[in-house]
């Protein structure tokens, strides 16, 4: 029954879905059934996002009770949920500082702490990649030797001091880079790795539906 | 050790230092290059710009605080031609971490350029979970997945949407995407339910949206700050993204030097090595 009563509901439901497509989606028993089931995919998400900061929070508590190695951090992330998720769910109409809107906690804390923390972090990538691409960046054979040219070209093309640069050579390079490699290479490789994924999704999609693969339920 | 393998283990912290100077430079020394504009971001703004005033259009932000810096300019011209036509933007987002927000502080400042007002001109929906079954659902009734706006006021009582019901009254989509969610925007919403829409992502998504500018299910895209900045020399008001590009021309062009640097480096080490062999 444990795993009988999830098969038929993934089974079910899937078909559904698949069903669904084929169907108005206002008009038809199968159009209604699978808008209301999308409609509970919401709500069920929604409480997924509670777990998660239920989790995180009991995580933290107990390694702060327990006196755990860094248990200041934790003490800060619980300020920090704290800090942020409380006056962000209390109702706006008590007092302005409460809620979401312009001039709320919530908006001071995101606008002049988290967005300038979140961006520094990504920021130090340009360190990073810059020391990346001096030690392993190398021509070792010849896949290697295109791969580097072409990027070249492209980091090049893709600022405007070096599509100056490129403009100093005669012919268009800029507009050859963009035909023949964007939109021409790069392009038909996209195409492929889309369609590859797409058939990989709908295979396990088939899978799922048909209780073939059965690891979402913790089991292989 | 020769002197080619000792710069092969150059101390990675001077590397850092020249990037950090990189960066700096054009803060006191603007260089303002010329921007050219790329055909995926004219056939963009000349969607835009084709649409009939007053359109409600989506404008979306589908980006974490992260990758701000160069999304936020996509976000922030696209809102500025979208006011300049005097067309209503409903924004909304599919990331739960800072989505609204940055729709928030974006519209609010761009809208104070224009003399836009809440909820007549703009709305900001907010977010909900389960992407696939908001874009979907949406289709049929956008009240009925977002009841109220991010402030809690219920859409009823919003004059924006008093002619906004589903995706038949909305004219265009402008996705701002550093994540995967525009791939469902374009499967959803323009394969089934036929809305234009051009998507504005990171400058390593943009590759692969060229595969769906090419299938025309996007009018175009702004591949990275550089697209930001075509967008802002096509519509006369160069900001963020056209500053931006002089940093990001110098950076690269670091980065090129150094890669040159490690391979002369790479082959000349080789060669002493054989010499000495030999």
């Amino acid at each position: 029954m444990r795993t009988t009563a999830p098969v038929a509901i993934a089974f079910l439901s899937g078909i559904a879905m698949v069903l669904a497509f084929f169907f108005n989606e206002e008009t038809t028993f199968v159009g209604r059934l699978s808008n209301e089931l999308l409609n509970w995919l919401i709500i069920i998400g929604g409480f997924t996002l509670l777990l998660g900061v239920v989790s995180i929070t009991r995580v933290n508590l107990a390694a702060v009770k327990r006196r755990k190695e860094g248990w200041g951090y934790k003490v800060l992330t619980l300020l920090a949920i704290l800090a942020m998720s409380l006056p962000s769910v209390l109702s706006s109409s008590w007092s302005s500082l409460f809620g979401r809107s312009d001039g709320s906690i919530y908006d001071w804390l995101f606008i002049n702490l988290q967005m300038p923390m979140m961006a520094t972090m990504f920021a130090t990538l340009a360190f990073y990649i810059a020391s990346a691409a001096y030690r392993a960046f190398r021509a070792r054979s010849s896949e290697a030797t295109i791969l580097l040219i072409t990027a070249t070209l492209v980091m090049l093309w893709r600022v405007p001091m070096g599509e100056a640069f490129l403009n100093l050579f005669p012919g268009d390079i800029p507009g050859l880079l963009n035909t023949y490699i964007m939109n021409g290479a790069n392009l038909a490789v996209q195409r492929g790795i889309i369609i590859g994924a797409a058939l990989g999704a709908s295979a396990m999609s088939l899978r799922i539906i048909l209780g073939i693969e059965r690891t979402y339920m913790g089991k292989g | 050790m020769s002197f080619w393998d000792q710069m092969q283990q150059m101390d990675r912290r001077w590397i850092y230092l020249m990037v950090g100077i990189a960066v700096i430079i054009p803060f006191i020394v603007p260089a303002k290059f010329p921007v050219s504009v790329t055909p995926e971001v004219q056939t963009f703004f000349d969607a835009v710009e084709a649409l009939p005033d007053s359109s409600a259009v989506m404008l979306v932000f589908d980006y974490y605080p992260s990758t701000m810096a160069e999304t936020t300019p996509m976000a922030v011209v696209g809102a500025r031609h979208l006011f300049r036509k005097d067309c209503r933007i409903i924004t909304l987002s599919n990331i739960p971490l800072g989505g609204p927000s940055l729709a928030e502080a974006v519209t609010r400042e761009v809208a104070a350029e224009y003399g836009k007002v809440y909820g007549v001109d703009y709305v900001n929906l907010g977010y909900k979970y389960g992407y696939v079954s908001v874009l979907k659902g949406m289709g049929l009734s956008i009240e009925s997945i977002f009841p109220t706006d991010n402030s809690g006021t219920p859409l009823s009582e919003l004059p924006i949407m008093d002619s906004v019901k589903n995706y038949e009254d909305i004219a265009f989509v402008f996705e701002v995407a550093d994540n995967a969610t525009a791939d469902y925007w374009i499967s959803i919403v323009n394969a089934g339910y036929s809305v234009p829409m051009g998507v504005g992502a990171t400058a390593v998504m943009a590759p692969k949206f060229y595969a769906f500018v090419g299938a025309g299910q996007i009018v175009g895209l702004l591949g990275g700050m550089k697209g930001a900045a075509e967008y802002e020399i096509l519509l006369g008001q160069p900001d963020a993204a056209f500053r931006g590009m002089d940093i990001q021309s110098l950076v690269h062009l670091l980065i090129i030097g150094l890669v040159v640097l490690g391979n002369v480096g790479y082959f000349m080490g080789r060669q002493h090595k054989r010499g000495l062999k030999l």
